[in-house]
């Protein structure tokens, strides 16, 4: 097994914790170009950096150039926009700053929860130019941090890297030839995981709904209205090639059954819902603990 | 999402009322629950907390599990009663917040409630077939009983969670 005895590069970026694994340690050069990769990332897409390209075009309409990632993840988020009804959207940063997710972190809703725009009447996205009509909160944090790992995995192979491991907090993506033993998250238990997957080559992004008392024998959720256990999908996996697809598509999960997914994009899934159960694509046969 | 469900922050409240019908509260099997546990580490139970030492000091032996949720670990004394807030933050759904309940007692967390928020009901339903398969439950192992150099999972919810006892330690000081 590939990455227990690796040299770990630990840092922070766009808010969270990252660790590379590579066989041999990263030169100090390669090192400095993976943080300036990161820099320039949130530079153009955070939300909570009042010098960004996002808060210029949330202060402002007009077309805006935003970084060469920005033509691949624009029909991506469009394929996903129209497979949810519009519920997965890039637009999603007016709503977050509504409930109190702003960049001071008020955590204090600013009024009735407000529903994103239309997409096709405020944003038109093509190719690495994002035109607004009028001021927009742009949010790509489902499919961003997916984003980034791909960017600083060109970065670890335009330098000769050809095995490494790329860990931003539970996602990720695993190069080279050998594989590596990732564990699944309990949904309710991080101190658990619910099965193992052999990663090799490819990406594996998680996404959870918040945690809820789950306990010795699932606590079950009702919904007063019903009487009934709400079945509520609460935590997803996506394995992909690529991270951003891995990410992006483990939040669809939350909004389309992965079997419809599969119909557009190559990936493989695992859902686990809040009663409990769990239903997957065939590359999680054999993956969970029974 | 419904707004009716969010617990504004009330500080301090009563305590909690048994049976309280409308809202949708799960009261935290603590062994289950690892980051209500990171809080609880200090005081199993009401009963057997060891006796209040309100210095400032005596309360520190939640530091261990490292949490910054761990509030006695900051040295500070707090008020008794009964704490809520909201944590939110970027989630699937594109907004989910995670409602938190501390109860303080002699300056110890004595109970944690999780409030479930509920979630975008185009994610309630998934039905039809596919090729794969289906678990009835799923089941846990420790983490520390396998053989893995890597964790998948999301760590969202820790930051919302972190973000509201933040709060609550700020408002019952």
């Amino acid at each position: 097994m590939s990455g227990t005895d690796w040299e770990g590069f630990a840092f922070q970026g766009i808010g969270t914790d990252w660790e590379i694994s590579t066989p041999l340690p990263l030169t100090a050069a390669l090192r400095e170009s993976l943080l300036d990769r990161i820099e320039g990332f949130d530079a153009a897409w955070s939300r909570f950096r009042a010098d960004s390209l996002v808060a210029a075009m949330a202060r402002a309409p007009g077309r805006y150039r935003f970084p060469e990632e920005a033509a691949a993840l624009g029909p991506l988020y469009s394929t996903l926009y129209g497979l949810t009804g519009g519920a997965m959207t890039p637009l999603i940063g007016g709503s977050l700053e509504r409930l109190g997710y702003d960049p001071a972190y008020s955590l204090r809703p600013a009024g009735p929860p407000l529903p994103a725009p239309a997409w096709e009447s405020v944003l038109s996205w093509s190719g690495t130019s994002l035109t607004a009509s009028e001021p927009v909160v742009l949010d790509i944090g489902a499919a961003g941090k997916g984003l980034l790992v791909d960017l600083l995995a060109a970065e670890l192979e335009g330098a000769g890297a050809g095995s490494f491991i790329i860990d931003a907090s539970g996602d990720l993506l695993v190069r080279g030839p050998d594989p590596v033993s990732v564990a699944l998250e309990h949904p309710y238990n991080p101190a658990q995981a619910i099965g193992v997957v052999e990663l090799a080559g490819r990406a594996l992004c998680a996404s959870a709904a918040n945690r809820r008392a789950w306990g010795d024998g699932l606590h079950h959720v009702l919904d007063g209205t019903t009487g009934q256990p709400v079945r509520t999908a609460v935590a997803t996996w996506a394995l992909a090639d690529t991270a951003v697809l891995a990410d992006a598509l483990a939040t669809a999960l939350f909004f389309v059954p992965g079997g419809t997914l599969e119909d557009e994009f190559e990936f493989s899934w695992l859902t686990v819902f809040s009663d409990g159960s769990a239903a997957y694509s065939a590359a999680f046969e054999g993956t969970l603990f029974a | 999402m419904r707004p009716s469900t969010r617990t504004s922050p009330s500080v301090p409240a009563s305590p909690p009322a048994a049976g309280g019908a409308l809202r949708r509260t799960l009261y935290a099997g603590i062994a289950g629950l690892s980051l209500a546990g990171t809080v609880a580490g200090c005081a199993p139970s009401a009963a057997e907390a060891p006796p209040a030492t309100n210095g400032a000091a005596g309360n520190s032996s939640a530091a261990a599990s490292g949490g910054s949720t761990a509030l006695a670990g900051s040295g500070g004394s707090y008020k008794d009663g009964t704490y809520s807030a909201d944590g939110n933050y970027v989630s699937p759904n594109g907004t989910e917040t995670v409602g938190v309940q501390l109860t303080l007692a002699a300056g110890k967390v004595t109970d944690v409630q999780i409030t479930q928020h509920p979630s975008n009901p185009n994610t309630r339903k998934f039905q039809g077939e596919f090729a794969g398969g289906i678990a009835a439950q799923v089941v846990g192992k420790n983490l520390d009983e396998l053989n893995v150099s890597k964790v998948a999972g999301s760590s969202l919810t820790s930051g919302g969670f972190n973000q509201a006892v933040g709060k609550i330690k700020s408002e019952a000081q």
